[in-house]
């Protein structure tokens, strides 16, 4: 077992990679009663297509990754959510764009409670029928989210921005999709991703690392797993282009939704490079747009945004995105206006006050994170996936250069990369 | 088992109350401002705090009043408004790094507790009046934002068979008031309702972290003016028991939607001060709150009506609330099911794995509360707010002790009042 100190942060992260592959973290925090932990993945809604080294090419309908999550609570026994009540556990799981998480937090039991979580997650048992009635339930969890405005804005502008990569698919798929997926495709994709090649755990709370990591490893030498190759992915070719300049959907709301965003075309190809345009992104974002920026004053006493407006980054390897807006009583005001204030930033270029004030916000974000179990395992996770280690993050913040970010201002803000979404009602169209 | 122990004093008729701990790396500010919920104040109550959050006098810009949070390493700052009981509670917040992990000169809880106490009790006033561009600012912000609950139609329905249930009493107040009331208001005329707030409002400060009780006093006497308080502790509640209604009240309304929302709301006669407080919370349990209740097991996992069915127990006005998202036209077979896990209930029909499991998960909620500064204050002004003394080790205590005899009693007591479903225009009606 390998401990990696980070001294400045009072933390530090006890790792080991288990004979199978599986790498498990674990971060004791002296003090606290909860432990929470996750079992994830490196597998979601964008992984459609795909190759075991050795094996045939295979093609999957949209919305499986989520539909195996749904099923993998299901086990011989009955519901798995029943023992991890009967162990004072509450468990849980989430499927994204990248990754399918498994989770539980608990105060007691901790032992058993990790077993659970192993055990479920590595014995998938569902029927022809069981597969069958889960439709209903997910086809309910697509309704929903048709229903809900801020939702639908958010994937319709993903989907305004991509032609061909799935990362403009629905998570959940649609009605139609979920209803071709049989059982053999559910175990197809779960004997790809969830080898313990292709996961990790991650445990954080009032805990003795070596006790703990005691107990996963006997856990995991008691169970057999051959070898797997490398899984490889395919993505079609996706232009630079964005798909659709304007998306429009009609839904009832109070006031329209108005989302937009830039899509890039020159990607990172190495975690260092990742992470440092992802950090370059949020600062300039934040001063751009966050709540104590010119723009966002100016927009608000013009009544075009409300306190809701909001922006984040998406940086992967395969895609990379913004997202920015809110509601607006006048989506085309807003985006003209919008325009006009980022060429005028572009032309003056951002100061070094407003510059060191972001940073100085972001990196007393990044420790105000650390204070959560439950944000420190999510996002380390979803770094480790990435093979970038979260903790860098400091350093990344307190190193940025000024003419850096004034570089990505130039480069980021190109109108002919830009979508828009907009849902509003019938009556304002 | 540690219990944590907020150490209290009064200064100037504000209650203190701070827990001295190393355990976060943030300081946690709460400060409670709670009125009788009245129609008369509701809404200009509801309205101050956003116009406080536009500047102080030491910050009356909104731009400054911002780069001043992020200065403080992005200090988190925020406020809510919301219902407990029969009281409207405005409530701010502040989150901000330990000094211990950055290099700042001044004490980041120092320039936090002034930064609070000049927002809350030292606003900006121009002519004895607010700011006209402020008021007016806000007052259409939180119209955008009443009228805006329709956008979601969990929250809608939830709001509206409250308000359907609870006619005749404040209850049925919207937190933020009404738009007719708000168009009334002047800057002129939210100032006075501002002086008037702040004499009678009863206010609880809360900090945890790395503090004493006497530094936190005198930074109180130093930024917390306020003179002549007169009401410093809740009055006791007003019971608004229906018993008189036997019938059921049927709403239905219709809306351009996918998913039906079916809700209904139940009359438990019992708050957070009565002594049957655990058995309630238990009964909330069993029925609703877990994956493994009764409305989740049936509606959800055998009949595959619903991804969503759950309750709630709002355990300052002894109500319970049922949510369920359904195809439409299962209206009649998951109301007939959800009545059934009500009738269950009534006639003890709960076996040892819902009793026991429905235990270990409120006993780990309750744990956990400890993991958390700000659910620790949470926590323990729920105490305050009901006048009843009840440690989380008490609680559980209490919770171990609830038998199935017990839970039927109570269930006999609750009363199903209204159903309340939203439906697509498509219906006969």
């Amino acid at each position: 077992m390998k401990t990696l100190p980070y001294e400045k942060l009072n933390e530090t992260i006890f790792f080991n990679q288990l004979d199978n592959g599986l790498k498990v973290f674990i971060l004791p925090k002296p003090g606290f009663k909860k432990t929470f932990a996750t079992f994830s993945t490196n597998y979601g809604s964008v992984d459609n297509h795909f190759q075991v080294e050795g094996k045939e090419k295979v093609k999957v309908p949209d919305g499986i990754a989520h539909f195996l999550e749904h099923k993998m609570f299901e086990e011989p026994s009955g519901d798995v959510f029943s023992q991890f009540s009967s162990q004072g556990a509450s468990a849980n799981a989430f499927t994204s764009f990248d990754r399918t998480v498994y989770l539980f937090s608990a105060t007691e039991q901790i032992d058993n409670n990790i077993e659970t979580l192993l055990n479920f997650v590595q014995n998938p048992y569902f029927t022809a029928e069981s597969v069958e009635k889960e439709k209903g339930i997910i086809g309910q969890e697509i309704n929903m989210y048709r229903d809900n405005p801020d939702w639908r804005c958010y994937f319709g502008l993903i989907d305004a921005m991509y032609h061909t990569h799935p990362v403009h698919i629905d998570i959940a798929g649609t009605i139609e999709s979920i209803s071709r997926i049989t059982k053999e495709q559910l175990l197809e994709c779960y004997y790809t991703f969830y080898h313990p090649s292709n996961m990790n755990l991650f445990i954080v709370g009032g805990v003795e690392p070596e006790h703990i990591m005691q107990v996963i490893t006997q856990n995991q030498n008691s169970k057999k797993y051959e070898k797997q190759g490398d899984i490889e992915r395919y993505f079609d070719n996706e232009p630079a282009s964005v798909k659709e300049a304007k998306k429009i959907t009609i839904l009832p709301v109070s006031l329209p939704k108005c989302l937009f965003g830039f899509k890039e075309s020159e990607l990172e190809t190495e975690p260092t490079g990742l992470l440092q345009r992802e950090c370059e992104m949020k600062i300039l974002m934040d001063i751009l747009f966050g709540s104590s920026s010119g723009i966002y004053q100016k927009l608000y006493d013009e009544k075009l945004i409300t306190d809701q407006f909001s922006h984040e980054y998406n940086g992967q390897y395969d895609y990379a995105f913004s997202i920015i807006g809110g509601e607006t009583r006048d989506p085309k005001t807003l985006l003209k206006r919008v325009r006009e204030e980022i060429e005028h930033v572009m032309n003056q270029g951002i100061n070094v006050v407003d510059f060191e004030r972001s940073r100085k916000k972001k990196i007393g974000s990044f420790l105000r994170m650390l204070n959560s179990p439950e944000s420190i395992a999510s996002e380390f996770t979803r770094y480790q996936f990435k093979n970038i280690d979260m903790f860098d993050i400091l350093k990344t913040y307190e190193n940025i250069k000024l003419e850096k970010i004034n570089n990505r201002l130039q480069a980021h803000f190109d109108w002919d990369k830009m979508s828009v979404s907009i849902v509003q009602s019938e009556e304002s169209k | 088992m540690s219990k944590p122990l907020f150490e209290r004093t009064k200064v100037n008729q504000i209650r203190l109350h701070v827990l001295p701990t190393k355990r976060f790396k943030t300081y946690a500010i709460s400060v409670y401002l709670g009125s009788p919920l009245s129609e008369s104040t509701v809404t200009p109550f509801g309205l101050i705090p956003f116009v406080l959050r536009r500047g102080s006098m030491k910050y009356p810009d909104t731009k400054q009043f911002r780069e001043k949070l992020d200065d403080m390493y992005g200090a988190g700052f925020g406020f809510d408004v919301v219902k407990r009981g029969d009281h409207q509670i405005i409530k701010f917040q502040m989150d901000v790094i330990n000094d211990h992990f950055v290099n700042e000169k001044e004490s980041l809880l120092k320039q936090s507790m002034q930064f609070l106490g000049s927002t809350i009790t030292n606003p900006y006033i121009e002519n004895d009046a607010f700011s006209k561009t402020y008021v007016s600012a806000e007052k259409n912000t939180v119209q955008k934002r009443i009228e805006g609950l329709i956008n979601d139609k969990i929250r809608y329905a939830a709001e509206r068979c409250i308000q359907e249930m609870c006619k005749n009493e404040p209850y049925r107040l919207y937190a933020l008031g009404q738009i007719s009331d708000l168009q009334k208001i002047t800057s002129s005329t939210l100032y006075e309702e501002y002086k008037r707030w702040l004499r009678d409002a009863v206010i609880d400060i809360y900090v945890v972290g790395d503090t004493s009780l006497n530094e936190v006093q005198s930074l109180i006497e130093q930024y917390f003016p306020i003179h002549n308080k007169q009401q410093t502790e809740y009055e006791a509640k007003e019971r608004y028991i229906n018993s008189s209604q036997k019938q059921i009240k049927s709403v239905v309304e219709e809306l351009d939607v996918t998913q039906g929302k079916l809700n209904m709301g139940l009359r438990a006669n019992v708050t957070y001060s009565d002594t049957e407080y655990p058995t309630a919370l238990m009964y909330n349990g069993i029925l609703g709150s877990f994956p493994h209740s009764k409305l989740f097991v049936n509606v959800r996992e055998k009949e595959s009506l619903a991804y969503y069915s759950s309750s709630r127990f709002e355990g300052h006005k002894g109500i319970i609330t049922i949510h369920s998202g359904i195809e439409i036209n299962n209206y009649d077979k998951a109301v007939e099911i959800i009545k059934k896990q009500i009738d269950d209930l009534r006639n003890g029909v709960i076996n040892d794995i819902e009793l026991t499991h429905t235990k270990a998960m409120i006993s780990n909620q309750l744990q956990e509360i400890q993991d958390s500064a700000f659910e620790m204050i949470g926590f323990d002004f729920n105490n305050i707010l009901s006048g009843k003394e009840r440690t989380s080790e008490e609680l559980i205590q209490e919770i171990n002790e609830v038998n199935v005899q017990a839970i039927s009693a109570f269930a006999e007591k609750v009363d199903l009042e209204t159903i309340y479903f939203l439906r697509d225009k498509k219906g006969e009606s």
